[in-house]
């Protein structure tokens, strides 16, 4: 296997505050991989950097072996990574349909969708279970399901690599599983490598095949789920420091 | 859940209505209210093409009578002092205003929000005092007359009244036709995410930059467009036609009308442009009469006539 996606000596800093501290990572084809730490870790500054949203201060990524830091969004999700946001975005007055179909134009820009591409959305919907609501105002939905739709829409640009920044914040417990059981579909039938930032640690521990934990904006520990949870220095920087009280 | 999908029963029948009235109306009535038609149908253009950038794009701009403007004196200048047949000044007007729109909105655009509106009035007016005061060129506050009438052709000859409404009627089922094909192609599709969500919008892989910049000017080149046909229809500019108080009424008509259904603007682009005719009486109350009505507008339906005639329909929106 080979690294899809190479983050090198990557740093960002926002005046004095260094929000990411020259992290190396590298995320094989084909595999999931997490993000984790508390609150102000970098992780969707990380994110925004690998997306294009922030330019680096320093250090590089490369994507398919090709330096994309420094590109705008739009090129860097032409070339195949796509994204969601930590707050749910959305295309409030479209419908589910149009938002889902909006992906695949901007991927591939016809004057009407080509039979395949209507195929494709179709196919999309169904997958996402959106398939009752196609014709919804996307702003009458519920969270779970803008959610859903961020997703459906970003899998209509035909990623090879998603960001998925707390998709998983705010759903119930059966909307999670629900979720999980799409993540696994995207990631084993569609060949999508996922890169996923969540608190809830049952999800990611469930979803993960490989764990990096950041706090302060430097990566502390990386390794399974079952190395992470166990990690002596993981849990200090969530709980803090063990001690003895006589 | 379709209801919150417009029916197009109700705008085909308005549509037709508006046809029909608009094909017999030189036969019927007087020359005055012929004037008032002609100058409807060019606002309504012009609203028709703000509506492109503003409405579905995003980005509330202050400068579309500007390019209107700059369309006339371009297309009235390449036929007095070029010696261009209208026929080829007046395409010509479109491209140039086309390239103008390029050249202000590429760095303009990267405004963002309130900050592009402002600098947009502030173009508009700038636009306005070049004009003022080149003299030597337009003319200046003497206005430049002697502008002559579209060339005939197949025996129609354009300086009668009729001929060039229908020209101007024509003109703008043509022009409108195209910018509703334009907004439900491929790419009105995208300009719409850009208004939606423009983050989202670059995210999924939309290059915003590029197509507000296409929006903008793809608006201002019908702006000029209807600019040259005013020119060779009055054939008399003056600077103030296109100071800042039409830029502003355009905007008007368009939250009127409603903005981001092509629709919207076009009838709020007619029934404005009547308002005022009628209120010519008093012309000191003209300007009251229409801010009272704006407000009214935004108080009670902020999507104008198109949002007021959906909430009304069956099973419509509450």
């Amino acid at each position: 296997m080979s690294a899809i996606l190479e983050v090198k000596k990557l740093r960002k800093a926002f005046g004095g505050v260094v929000a990411v501290d020259d992290n190396t990572f590298a995320v094989e084809r084909g595999t999931r991989l997490g993000i984790i730490g508390p609150n102000g870790a970098g992780k969707t500054t990380t994110f925004n950097m690998i997306a294009g949203f922030y330019k680096p201060t320093s250090g590089t990524i490369e994507f398919e072996g090709r330096r994309i830091s420094g590109l705008k969004p739009h090129r860097i999700s032409q070339l195949g990574i796509g994204r969601t946001f930590q707050n749910v975005r959305a295309f409030r007055e479209l419908t589910v349909y149009d938002h889902v179909m909006a992906g695949a134009l901007a991927h591939e820009l016809h004057y009407r969708p080509t039979a395949k591409q209507v195929e494709e959305v179709e196919h999309i919907l169904q997958w996402s279970r959106l398939a009752e609501h196609r014709d919804t105002t996307v702003k009458n939905l519920t969270l779970a399901a803008q959610r859903q739709i961020e997703l459906a829409t970003a899998l209509a640009t035909r990623p090879k690599v998603l960001l998925l920044d707390e998709l998983m914040a705010g759903l119930t417990f059966v909307e999670i599983d629900q979720m999980l059981d799409l993540l696994r579909l995207i990631n084993q039938e569609m060949g999508i490598t996922l890169i996923v930032v969540e608190h809830v640690m049952k999800a990611i521990m469930a979803l993960c095949q490989r764990i990096i934990v950041l706090s302060y904006g430097k990566i502390i520990a990386e390794g399974s789920p079952q190395e992470i949870s166990t990690n002596q220095t993981v849990i200090e920087a969530y709980l803090g420091k063990e001690t003895a009280y006589a | 859940m379709r209801n919150t999908k417009r029916s197009p029963l109700v705008t085909i029948i308005i549509l037709i209505v508006v046809l029909v009235v608009l094909a017999v109306l030189p036969q019927l009535t007087s020359e005055y209210i012929t004037y008032v038609a002609v100058l409807a149908m060019l606002y309504a253009v012009l609203t028709g093409s703000y509506d492109i950038l503003t409405g579905y794009t995003g980005p509330l701009t202050f400068c579309h009578g500007a390019f209107y403007g700059i369309g006339a004196y371009t297309s009235a200048l390449l036929t007095l002092k070029a010696g261009l047949p209208f026929w080829a000044a007046f395409p010509l007007s479109g491209v140039m205003v086309f390239v103008f729109a390029v050249i202000i909105g590429y760095p303009g655009l990267r405004l963002k929000g309130h900050y592009f509106a402002v600098t947009s009035f502030f173009f508009a007016h700038f636009m306005y005092l070049v004009i003022l005061n080149s003299i030597g060129l337009t003319n200046g506050p003497m206005g430049l007359g002697g502008i002559k009438p579209p060339e005939g052709f197949l025996g129609i000859n354009f300086a009668g009244l009729k001929a060039s409404y229908y020209l101007i009627f024509i003109y703008g089922i043509i022009v409108i036709t195209g910018l509703w094909l334009f907004i439900r192609s491929g790419i009105g599709k995208l300009l719409v995410t850009i208004r939606e969500n423009e983050e989202l919008s670059e995210a999924i892989g939309v290059n915003t930059a590029f197509y507000k910049v296409l929006a903008f000017s793809v608006g201002a080149g019908v702006a000029g467009l209807t600019g040259s046909l005013f020119a060779h229809f009055f054939r008399l500019l003056h600077p103030t036609t296109f100071a800042w108080m039409t830029s502003e009424m355009v905007v008007i008509m368009s939250l009127v009308g409603g903005l981001g259904t092509l629709i919207g603007p076009i009838i709020g682009a007619g029934i404005v442009t009547l308002i005022l005719e009628l209120m010519r009486f008093a012309p000191e109350l003209r300007l009251i009469t229409w801010s009272v009505a704006l407000i009214a507008v935004l108080l009670i339906e902020p999507k104008g006539l198109m949002g007021l005639i959906r909430r009304l329909q069956p099973g419509g929106r509450k």
